[in-house]
C-alpha cells in the first residue's frame, strides 16, 4: 500500500489554533505519510509546525462558505484548531489526516521510517533484559533461576523469551503449569525483596472451570516459591478481581486457586476497575477538564462522578497493600486478575516503587517499565490505539499505563525529594505511549515486536530520552536517594488531579516549566556552593 | 526561670518534653508561669482510641503527655485556642470514659479527656481551664500582657507607616500624609496617620466621614510604582432608603479620580453581592449610584458576609473532623462551598490587581464598614501587584498596615479570651485570606520568600493570645493598652528564626505582577493546615523538602564554623591569599554568598 494513494490533496493555506496562551500560526498545511506540516511564509520566524498523524486521536470538520475549519483532538490530550482556505481542501484534508491516522499496519508506522541525528539503530534496545534483573537477584539468593523454556514463545505468547522462576521448578514443570493458566502465563518472579527475602510474583488467573481443575506443577510452583523463601513462610494471592467475578469466571473456563490446593496461600480479593469502566472514567474526565461552559461551582461533584481519583486511590491501596505483605509479615505475594496484562502490572510495579530505591532512579524507573509492562506483555497498541477523545467505539482501550504513570506521580507529590525523575519524565512517557517516533511502545508482546523486527528498525525510546539534552526537563531537581519504602497517604484527601498532565493545555497560572527551571537553578547553584565547603571538609583538621 | 522561658517559646516538642520532665521533679510556681493542674487523665485521642496520659495546665498551654508505652502522643494546646469547654456525663454515668471534658477549638479539631467520677475530679481542671482560656470572663489579664520572653529582634518595628508609605513614594504632589487622625477623632477604627488627595482639606476629610460608615473614608492604600493609579479603601456609603447624595463625597472620589490623568472613569469594587447592597440601604447605607456619581463605574463582587463564611468553615470542619469524609469527598468538600467562597475573593481581588495594573484606573474598594472583605481584598490585590509583601518582612507590613492597623475587628472575629463561643461577630475572614496567599503560593512557587509553616504560625498565634499582635479591634484601642510595650510581637519570634519559614525555590522578582487562576479546577483544599490533625492524612512531617533544606541549611552553618576554625588555626599562614589553592580563605567569597 502507498501513502500516496490516502493522500487527498498536496496542500492548503491554512491558520492554526494551538490553545489561548499560543499565538496562531498561519502558513501552508501540507498532508504527508506521517505528519500534518505547517510551514509558515518566508518572512515568519517559527520553524516548521509538525504533528505526528498518529497522535490525532478524533477529528471534526466544518465548512462555511468558501473556508472549513477542522478541529484535532489529539492523543495526549490537546485541541487543535485549522482554519483553512477552501472546501474542496479542508475536506481532501480531514479525509486524508482521517485515513493516515487510522493506519493499523506496525510496519509502515513511522517508528520505522524515523532516523534522528545523533542515535543508532538498536543502541539501548538491550538495555534492560530479565537476564540483566536476574544477575541482580542472582547476587542475593540462589533459590531463582532464569528459564529459557519461553525461547519460541510456544509456553507463553505475551512472556519474553526469558524468565525468572524457582530453581526448584523444571522447564517441563512450567510447560504444564502454562497450559493451566489463560494465555500460557504461569507464575513468574515480579520483583526480590531482598531486605526480607520474600517475592512479588505474578501469572494470571488458573484455569480451573466448571470442574474446578487443578494441576500438580503449578501448585508445586507455589510450593515451592514458599519453601525456598523461609521455612514456615506465608503467601498472600492477591487477585484483582471481586470474590465474586473470581468465582463467575469459573464459568467461561476461568477461577481463582483453591485453599486447599494451594496450602500456605491466603487469597484477598482487590478489585480494580480495568477495561471498559476505565476508558469511559478517563472519557468523562477529559470532557469535564475541557469543558469551557462548565459551571465551576459544579466542578468538583462533576470530578467526584468521573471516578477516575477513586481508581487511583484503589490502584494505590492495593500496590500497598502487596508491599505491606512483603515487608511487614515477610509474606510471599502472587498478584493476579484475569488476564495478568493490564491490573497485575499496575499493582506489581506500584509495589516496586514504594518498596526499591532502585526502581525510583532514572535508570531503575526505566528498567520497571521495560520489564515489568512492555516485555511483562502489556498490550500497548490495543490498550493506547486511542485515547480520550474517539469516537468510535471503544474496543480494547483502557488507560491503565496511563494511571500508573498518575499513581506514579501522586507518589512524587507525597514524596518530592525521592523520585530521581520528575512529572515531565511521566509526560513524556504518557505521550509516547499513544503515540510515538520509537519502537518502544508499539505492538502487544514481545512476540509481536520480533516479528516485526522492531528492535532491529526501530530506535529505542531509552535511547531518545537519555540523551543529555533531554535530561533537565526528566529529571528532578530536588533527588535525594531514599533508602526506605515510600508509603503514600492513599485517603481521598491526600490525592491530587494530575493537573500538568489533564489540565496540561488548558491554561495555567504559571507553566510548570519556568518554575521547573527555576527549581533546577537554585538546585544546581547549592550543589556547586555546596561543593565548595565539602572540598574544605577532606582536609585534615587542626 | 530562663527554663520556664524556654518552655514557653519553644516550638519543638522533643526539646519541651525535656523540660517537662525537668518540671516534674521539681514543681514549682516561678514568675508568671505555674503549673495549675498536674493529674491523669484519659485523652479520648479520636484516631487512635483512649490514651492514657499526664496532662499539665499552666496559664499559657495545656499539654499532655502520652503515659503508655506505645504511645509517643503528645498535646500541646494553647489556651487560647479553646472556644468552648463542656462538661460530659455525669457523675452516675455509666459506661467507660463517659465522664469527663469536651474543649472545642478553634484551630479545626476537639479534644475530649475523661476523668474519674469519684471526689469531682474534673471540676478543678474545668474551673482552671475556663478561668485561664476565657480571661476576660473572669477579669484577668490576655496572657499576652504576661509573657516575659525575649527575642533578639524586636517585632513591633517591623511596620512603620511613614516608611512603607515612602517606600511607595508617598507623599508626592497628588497624595499627601494627614494626621487628622492623630488622636482617633476622625475615625476611631482607622489608624493615626493616613493617605489622602493633596487637593482635599482636612474640612473636605471631615465632611466626607459625616458620609461614610463608621466614618471610615476613602484613603489610598497602594500606589503604582509606574502608572501612578491607586487602590483606596473605605466603608459603604450612607446613603440610606430615600437615596441621600453628599456633595463633598462625590467631589472627593472626583478628587481622587482626576489624580489619574490616564483613564477618566473611577472604579469602585463593592464586595457583596448585589442584593446585599441593596438591603443596606435598609439600615443607612447602600453604595455609589451612577447618578450621584457619573464618573465612576460600580461593580460588584459577590463576597458573602462573615456570617456565611463562619458557616462554611463550620461545615468544613464538619467533614474533616474527627473523621475525614470518605466516600464522595470531593463532592462533600463542595457542599460546604468553602473553596467557591476562596474562588470569589481571589477572583475579586485579580479584577482589582488587574484594573490598576493593566486597566490604568484607580480603584476604591468597599464592602459595608471596610474593615472584612475590603481588606482582603485590598491586601491580596497588593499582594499580587507588589513583589515587596511577598517576602516575609513585607508580608508581615501587609497584614500590619492593611488587617491591624486599619481596623480588622480581630477581637471579635476571634474572641479572644472570650467565653462566648456562639458569638455573631466571630468569624474565619483572616483564616480565608491566609487560605488565598496559600492558594497563590502553590500556583507560584517560586514567587514568595515564605513557606507554609509561615502561614500556619501566623494562624497558631491568630488565636494562642502568646503575643499582643492579633489583641483588640483596632489602633486606638490598641494603643490605649500600650500593646506594643505591654506585650511581644508575633514577628518578634518569626524574625529572630527566619531560616525556618523560608522557602527554598523563592527566587526574587522585582515588578512581577501574578494573577492566579481562580477557577475551582486550580483551588484545592489546604489539606496541610484543615486536616492537619489527622494522623493518616498527614504525610511526611515536616514537609521533606524543607526539612532537606533545614539539613543543608545547618550543614552550612557547620562548614562556616569549621571554616573559622581553620583561619584561626591558620591565620598566620593565611595573610596571602594565593598561597594554596585549596586554602580556605579562597572558599570565603562563595560561602559569604549565602548570607
Amino acid at each position: 500500500m502507498e501513502f500516496s494513494e490516502l493522500i487527498r490533496t498536496g496542500q492548503a493555506q491554512a491558520e492554526l489554533l494551538r490553545g489561548p496562551e499560543m499565538p496562531p500560526l498561519r502558513g501552508t498545511l501540507c498532508v504527508t505519510g506521517h505528519h500534518l506540516l505547517l510551514s509558515p511564509g518566508p518572512q515568519a520566524t517559527p520553524d516548521l509546525w509538525l504533528l505526528l498523524l498518529r497522535s490525532v486521536d478524533s477529528i471534526e470538520k466544518r465548512v462555511a462558505g468558501d473556508a472549513g475549519t477542522i478541529t484535532l483532538r489529539c492523543k495526549d490530550l490537546r485541541v487543535l484548531q485549522l482554519d483553512i482556505e477552501g472546501v474542496e481542501a479542508t475536506l481532501d484534508i480531514a479525509r486524508s489526516i482521517e485515513a493516515l491516522s487510522s493506519l493499523e499496519s506496525v510496519i509502515t508506522s513511522f517508528p520505522f521510517f524515523y532516523r534522528p541525528k545523533g542515535l543508532r539503530l538498536g543502541e539501548a534496545w538491550h538495555f534492560h533484559p530479565p537476564e540483566r534483573y536476574y544477575k541482580r537477584i542472582a547476587r542475593e539468593t540462589r533459590a531463582w533461576r532464569l528459564s529459557e523454556a519461553n525461547e519460541d514463545f510456544s509456553l507463553c505468547p505475551s512472556y519474553p523469551r526469558a524468565v525468572i522462576v524457582p530453581r526448584a521448578v523444571d522447564d517441563d514443570a512450567l510447560a504444564r503449569s502454562a497450559r493451566f493458566r489463560q494465555g500460557g502465563r504461569f507464575p513468574v518472579l515480579s520483583y526480590y525483596h531482598a531486605p526480607r527475602g520474600t517475592v512479588l510474583l505474578r501469572s494470571s488467573q488458573p484455569l480451573t472451570g466448571r470442574q474446578k481443575l487443578r494441576c500438580a506443577e503449578d501448585e508445586e510452583l507455589l510450593r515451592a516459591v514458599l519453601a525456598e523463601a523461609r521455612p514456615g513462610a506465608r503467601g498472600f494471592i492477591v487477585d484483582t478481581r471481586s470474590a465474586q467475578a473470581a468465582k463467575q469466571a469459573r464459568m467461561t473456563g476461568g477461577g481463582t486457586e483453591a485453599k486447599a490446593a494451594y496450602p500456605g496461600w491466603k487469597r484477598l480479593h482487590r478489585p480494580l476497575e480495568r477495561g471498559r469502566p476505565l476508558q469511559e472514567s478517563f472519557v468523562r474526565l477529559m470532557e469535564a477538564c475541557g469543558d469551557p461552559e462548565q459551571s465551576m461551582d459544579r466542578w468538583l461533584s462533576r470530578l467526584d462522578g468521573c471516578r477516575w481519583l477513586s481508581h487511583v486511590k484503589e490502584a494505590l491501596s492495593t500496590a500497598c497493600l502487596a508491599a505491606q505483605g512483603m515487608e511487614w509479615e515477610g509474606a510471599c505475594i502472587l498478584v493476579h486478575g484475569a488476564e495478568g496484562t493490564d491490573s497485575t502490572l499496575l499493582v506489581t510495579s506500584l509495589a516496586q516503587l514504594i518498596l526499591d530505591p532502585l526502581s525510583r532512579t532514572m535508570a531503575g524507573f526505566q528498567e520497571l517499565i521495560e520489564r515489568e509492562w512492555i516485555q511483562a506483555g502489556h498490550p500497548f497498541q490495543l490498550r493506547c490505539a486511542h485515547s480520550a477523545f474517539s469516537h468510535t467505539r471503544p474496543k480494547h482501550e483502557a488507560p491503565i499505563f496511563l494511571l500508573f504513570l498518575d499513581c506514579v506521580w501522586q507518589l512524587g507529590r507525597q514524596f518530592p525529594l525521592s523520585l530521581e525523575f520528575g512529572e515531565g519524565m511521566l509526560l513524556a512517557l504518557f505521550d509516547h505511549s499513544y503515540a510515538s517516533p520509537f519502537g518502544t511502545f508499539l505492538c502487544n508482546s514481545e512476540k509481536e515486536r520480533c516479528l516485526c523486527e522492531v528492535r532491529t528498525r526501530t530506535h529505542s525510546l531509552w535511547s531518545g530520552l537519555n540523551q543529555p539534552k533531554e535530561q533537565r526537563k526528566l529529571r528532578n531537581p530536588l533527588y535525594v536517594p531514599n533508602p526506605l519504602a515510600i508509603w503514600p497517604s492513599v485517603e481521598p484527601q491526600s490525592l491530587r488531579l494530575w493537573q500538568g498532565l489533564f489540565l496540561r493545555w488548558t491554561h495555567p497560572p504559571e507553566p510548570s516549566e519556568v518554575a521547573w527551571e527555576k527549581v533546577w537553578q537554585i538546585a544546581t547553584d547549592q550543589k556547586t556552593e555546596g561543593s565548595q565547603p565539602t572540598d574544605s571538609a577532606s582536609e585534615p583538621q587542626p | 526561670m530562663s527554663l520556664l522561658r524556654g518552655l514557653l517559646g519553644m516550638e519543638l516538642i522533643g526539646i519541651s518534653v525535656r523540660l517537662f520532665l525537668d518540671f516534674q521533679e521539681k514543681p514549682a510556681s516561678l514568675g508568671t508561669f505555674f503549673i495549675l493542674i498536674d493529674k491523669e487523665v484519659i485523652y479520648i485521642c479520636p484516631f487512635n482510641g483512649p490514651i492514657k496520659g499526664r496532662v499539665y495546665i499552666t496559664n499559657y498551654r495545656l499539654y499532655l503527655r502520652s503515659l503508655e508505652t506505645d504511645s509517643a502522643l503528645i498535646l500541646d494546646v494553647p489556651l487560647g485556642v479553646i472556644s468552648r469547654i463542656e462538661k460530659m456525663g455525669g457523675a452516675t454515668s455509666r459506661g467507660e470514659n463517659s465522664y469527663g471534658l469536651d474543649i472545642t477549638c478553634k484551630d479545626m479539631r476537639n479534644l475530649r479527656f475523661a476523668l474519674k467520677q469519684e471526689g469531682h475530679s474534673r471540676r478543678d481542671m474545668f474551673e482552671i481551664l475556663t478561668r485561664y482560656a476565657f480571661p476576660l470572663a473572669h477579669s484577668l489579664p490576655i496572657f499576652a500582657f504576661l509573657n516575659e520572653e525575649k527575642f533578639d529582634v524586636d517585632g513591633w518595628m517591623v511596620y512603620n507607616p511613614v516608611e512603607e508609605y515612602r517606600r511607595q513614594g508617598l507623599p508626592n504632589h497628588h497624595w499627601r500624609i494627614t494626621f487628622i487622625n492623630k488622636c482617633y477623632e476622625l475615625c476611631d477604627t482607622y489608624p493615626a496617620l493616613l493617605v489622602v488627595p493633596y487637593r482635599a482639606s482636612d474640612d473636605d476629610l471631615r465632611r466626607v466621614a459625616a458620609f461614610r460608615s463608621r466614618n471610615r473614608i476613602p484613603v489610598l492604600s497602594w500606589i503604582h510604582p509606574e502608572n501612578k493609579t491607586v487602590i483606596m479603601r473605605c466603608s459603604q456609603p450612607l446613603v440610606g432608603m430615600s437615596g441621600k447624595r453628599n456633595k463633598d463625597d462625590e467631589k472627593y472620589l472626583d478628587v481622587i479620580r482626576e489624580t489619574n490623568r490616564q483613564i477618566n472613569k473611577l472604579t469602585i469594587y463593592d464586595a457583596r453581592p448585589n442584593v446585599n447592597a441593596v438591603a443596606n440601604k435598609a439600615t443607612g447605607g447602600g453604595y455609589e449610584s451612577d447618578d450621584a456619581y457619573h464618573n465612576a463605574e460600580l461593580f460588584f463582587l459577590d463576597i458573602h458576609n462573615i456570617h456565611v463564611m463562619r458557616e462554611s468553615l463550620k461545615k468544613v470542619k464538619d467533614i474533616v473532623y474527627p473523621n475525614v469524609e470518605e466516600s464522595h469527598w470531593l463532592s462533600s468538600l463542595e457542599s460546604t462551598h468553602w473553596l467557591e467562597h476562596i474562588k470569589l475573593v481571589l477572583t475579586g481581588a485579580i479584577q482589582v490587581a488587574d484594573r490598576v495594573s493593566s486597566g490604568k484606573s484607580s480603584v476604591v474598594v468597599h464592602c459595608s464598614d471596610g474593615w472584612d472583605r475590603t481588606a482582603q481584598l485590598t491586601s491580596l490585590a497588593m499582594l499580587m501587584l507588589d513583589s515587596y509583601y511577598r517576602s516575609i518582612e513585607g508580608f508581615e507590613i501587609l497584614v500590619q498596615k492593611e488587617w491591624i492597623s486599619f481596623g480588622h475587628k480581630f477581637a471579635s472575629r476571634i474572641g479572644h479570651g472570650d467565653k462566648n463561643h456562639a458569638d455573631a461577630d466571630r468569624s474565619p475572614i483572616f483564616l480565608q485570606f491566609v487560605d488565598c496567599v496559600w492558594q497563590m503560593s502553590k500556583q507560584f512557587p517560586t514567587a514568595f520568600e515564605f513557606n507554609e509553616r509561615f502561614l500556619i504560625i501566623i494562624l497558631d498565634h491568630l488565636y494562642s493570645c502568646r503575643f499582643g499582635t492579633f489583641l483588640y479591634n483596632c489602633e486606638s484601642a490598641r494603643e490605649k493598652q500600650k500593646v506594643t510595650e505591654r506585650t511581644v510581637s508575633l514577628w518578634s519570634l518569626i524574625n529572630s528564626n527566619k531560616d525556618k519559614f523560608k522557602n527554598p525555590f523563592y527566587t526574587k522578582e522585582i515588578n512581577r505582577v501574578l494573577y492566579p487562576v481562580a477557577s475551582m479546577r486550580h483551588l484545592e483544599l489546604w489539606v496541610n493546615y484543615y486536616i492537619r490533625w489527622n494522623p493518616r492524612i498527614k504525610q511526611q512531617q515536616p514537609n521533606p523538602v524543607e526539612q532537606r533544606y533545614m539539613e543543608l541549611l545547618a550543614l552550612r552553618d557547620e562548614y562556616i564554623k569549621r571554616l573559622e576554625e581553620l583561619q584561626l588555626a591558620n591565620s598566620p599562614k593565611l595573610s596571602d591569599p594565593s598561597t594554596s589553592p585549596s586554602s580556605p580563605s579562597q572558599m570565603m567569597p562563595h560561602v559569604q554568598t549565602h548570607f
